[in-house]
């Protein structure tokens, strides 16, 4: 299959490749706040010297779901937030200890194949649609997409991030068919296949602009997804780190990132653990602070201070002006008008411009940010994750941002169907 | 609530919105100013009164920042009025569509109406009988100027304009040949189709029902027109857009509708 999009956000940056640095990571964080509805059981203290691939921390409704470190060290720092709900696990690195995992029987059979991916983390790496939630130990998908396309401003090149690593990238892209008994989908750009296509294995080749690349427009397009058909989506280098785990029994954690942005110089790739902290993959390439650094693109990007689970670049933005001296005189009588925080939303026709899904964007913006969350669920939210409003929350004059929003909706959805 | 995403420099916010449209208005209200200069200074003074005072006193009541809106409200009002209006019958109808048509229903774009044709609908529904509305081929070409930068911008939908041009021009070349179409040259039309119809608060929100609100627009001022003076003259105007803007909630509607069968249908087949 084949999909060419004409809409959406046509940005003059291209996919990043070449050479992959390798920055020192001194810290590398567990975040909660990667994976919405999950409340976590500690399996470590503060002080405990741990090997890259231990549990850090369970599901405490699913204890077979293991969140796992992805560096040696020792745990620096456990942050609780409201509620003592576990917000982060500091670890300092150090050494190079590592768990091994026998991946033998995963090789045979389904159930042993669930059993290492859960133990080793790698199960994390899914995410359901609808809700966002790492799914079920024994659910089984209708489809599950790899998405192996990029079309964020300064995205890593899938294609040539893959191309060192294709047999691991072939070898769980196969795996992923033990889990379901649908098809697995490989959502790819235009180029030559990254896995040859047999019966359940299927190709599908996306182009055009920002947002073609998500996997919201991909599973829209291809199988959307209900609260009767639940589909995972999984990262490109998920499935190489899966087909690595099979391969050699222990755990890939090192992800092939960008940084870039218009607060560095040039651009580049690097090589850098998950949850790695954001300020030392920058460091050394110019005097970036804290507070230019997102994990994520420019678009959909957050402020926080370790990289997020699912983000494969991280931005540098540039660098805000001081506050009183870059001000003149009328500016800052004009500063003195108080700004209206966040507005109601103008249904602009320029929406439809950069929304390439067939889902009335204008009305979906208006039932989020009023709450009503029967309408937004028949309007079809229970297909879209927050990245995919991003670009809608860019260009929308109310300034209000539709991803939390979107959030805040899943998981009261989510909460009723559990009820 | 604060945004946590999106820290790429926005396009656009509510302020930059009002200043565009201003920018918009400000050709013809040049052009308007220059044709009528003495008489028009009073009714202008206090419409943009008005425009600023009823947004204030919300503002205030309310603890919220000010919107400017009820200022370009003011002016398309006064550049629509019919000749020799009392200032109180003025008074009366602006505020009548600063309020109920905007304000009581909070920010702008909360509301699903254009207050300026709220104002203008409740002076011709009040007072019948009033003057001929000023008119113009230099009016009409500086609205079409303002409609262009909106169009260039993006805040008004070609969708909308392209309807309901179709929507005017079908019955006028069925009703009256070629001489029919110089009803389309009014002043009233083309301010009337840039600032009320084509008000995206006022309108459809999606793009199938865009292209229905602008043609059904287009239609009724064609109906109500030849009902009562002309297509084109300002009662039409300004009944069509009200009626199209009220119906527009409903045209969503439909088009929700067909969009959710569609997607349930998709959902059974694949």
């Amino acid at each position: 299959m084949r999909f060419t999009f004409r809409k959406g956000l046509k940005t003059n940056t291209e996919c990043l490749r070449g050479p992959v640095g390798e920055p020192s990571v001194q810290t590398v964080a567990f975040l909660g706040a990667d994976y919405p509805g999950v409340v976590f059981d500690l399996k470590v203290a503060e002080g405990d010297p741990i090997v890259a691939g231990q549990i850090l921390c369970v599901d405490r409704r699913r204890t077979e779901v293991a969140f796992v470190a992805s560096a040696a060290g020792r745990v620096r720092r456990i942050r609780l937030g409201a509620r003592r709900r576990l917000e982060s696990i500091e670890i300092a690195c150090e050494g190079e200890a590592y768990r091994s995992f026998d991946a033998g029987p995963a090789a045979q059979g389904s159930d042993s194949l669930r059993e290492l991916l859960l133990q080793s983390g790698a199960w994390a790496g899914f995410r359901t649609r609808p809700f966002g939630h790492v799914p079920d130990p024994s659910g089984r998908p209708h489809a599950i997409f790899v998405t192996a396309t990029d079309t964020n401003p300064l995205a890593p090149d899938p294609v040539a991030v893959l191309a060192p690593q294709r047999e691991l990238f072939q070898r769980g892209a196969e795996a992923l068919l033990h889990l379901t008994d649908g098809p697995v989908y490989i959502c790819q750009p235009d180029s030559a296949p990254l896995v040859p296509a047999q019966d359940r294995m299927r190709v599908v080749t996306f182009s055009g602009p920002h947002p073609s690349g998500l996997p919201g427009t991909h599973i829209h397009h291809v199988i959307p997804a209900s609260r009767q058909r639940s589909v995972w989506q999984i990262g490109y280098q998920d499935v190489a780190a899966i087909g690595h785990l099979l391969e050699t029994g222990r755990i890939k954690a090192g992800r092939i990132l960008s940084v870039g942005g218009a607060g560095l110089a040039d651009s580049a790739l690097v090589c850098a653990p998950l949850g790695a902290k954001l300020s030392d993959l920058v460091h050394g390439r110019g005097n970036a602070d804290a507070a230019q650094l997102l994990s994520g693109s420019i678009l959909s990007g957050q402020r926080v201070e370790y990289l997020r689970r699912h983000d494969l670049q991280v931005t540098v933005t540039r660098r805000d002006p001081p506050e009183s001296l870059a001000r003149t005189f009328w500016q800052r009588q004009l500063d003195r008008i108080r700004t209206p925080q966040t507005g109601a939303t103008l249904p602009l026709e320029g929406f439809e411009r950069v929304f390439p899904l067939d889902l009335c964007q204008s009305p979906i913006l208006r039932a989020l940010a009023v709450g009503d969350v029967e309408t937004a669920e028949r309007l079809g939210c229970l297909e879209l994750l927050e990245d995919d409003l991003a670009l809608l929350s860019h260009l929308c004059p109310s300034g209000s941002d539709y991803g939390m929003l979107l959030r805040r909706t899943l998981d009261i959805l989510a909460q009723e169907q559990a009820a | 609530m604060n945004r946590l995403t999106g820290n790429m420099p926005r396009p656009w916010d509510s302020y930059r919105v009002t200043l565009a449209t201003a920018v918009a208005l400000l050709p013809a209200v040049a052009v308007f100013i220059a044709r009528h200069f003495p008489a028009i200074v009073a009714p202008m003074l206090l419409a943009l009164g008005l425009g600023l005072a009823w947004p204030l006193l919300f503002a205030w009541l309310r603890r919220k920042p000010l919107r400017w809106d009820g200022l370009l409200t003011a002016t398309v009002f006064v550049l629509l009025l019919p000749a020799g209006v009392p200032l109180w019958h003025l008074a009366l109808a602006l505020s009548f569509g600063l309020v109920f048509g905007d304000l009581i229903f909070g920010d702008r774009g909360r509301s699903f109406l254009n207050p300026a044709t709220v104002g203008l609908a409740f002076l011709l529904f009040s007072f019948p009988g009033l003057g001929t509305e000023p008119s113009g081929l230099t009016v009409t070409l500086a609205a079409a100027v303002g409609g262009a930068i909106l169009l260039g911008l993006g805040l008004l939908s070609w969708r909308v304009a392209t309807a309901f041009t179709i929507g005017i021009a079908g019955p006028l070349l069925m009703l009256g040949g070629i001489e029919g179409l110089e009803a389309m040259t009014s002043a009233s039309l083309v301010l009337g189709l840039v600032f009320l119809v084509g008000d995206p608060v006022a309108g459809a929100s999606t793009n199938a029902g865009r292209w229905v609100h602008g043609g059904l627009a287009g239609g009724l001022v064609v109906l109500l027109g030849s009902a009562g003076d002309s297509a084109g003259s300002l009662p039409s105007v300004v009944f069509a857009a009200l009626l199209a803007s009220i119906l527009a909630p409903l045209i969503d509607q439909v088009v929700i509708f067909f969009n959710v069968r569609r997607r349930a249908r998709r959902q059974s087949n694949v």
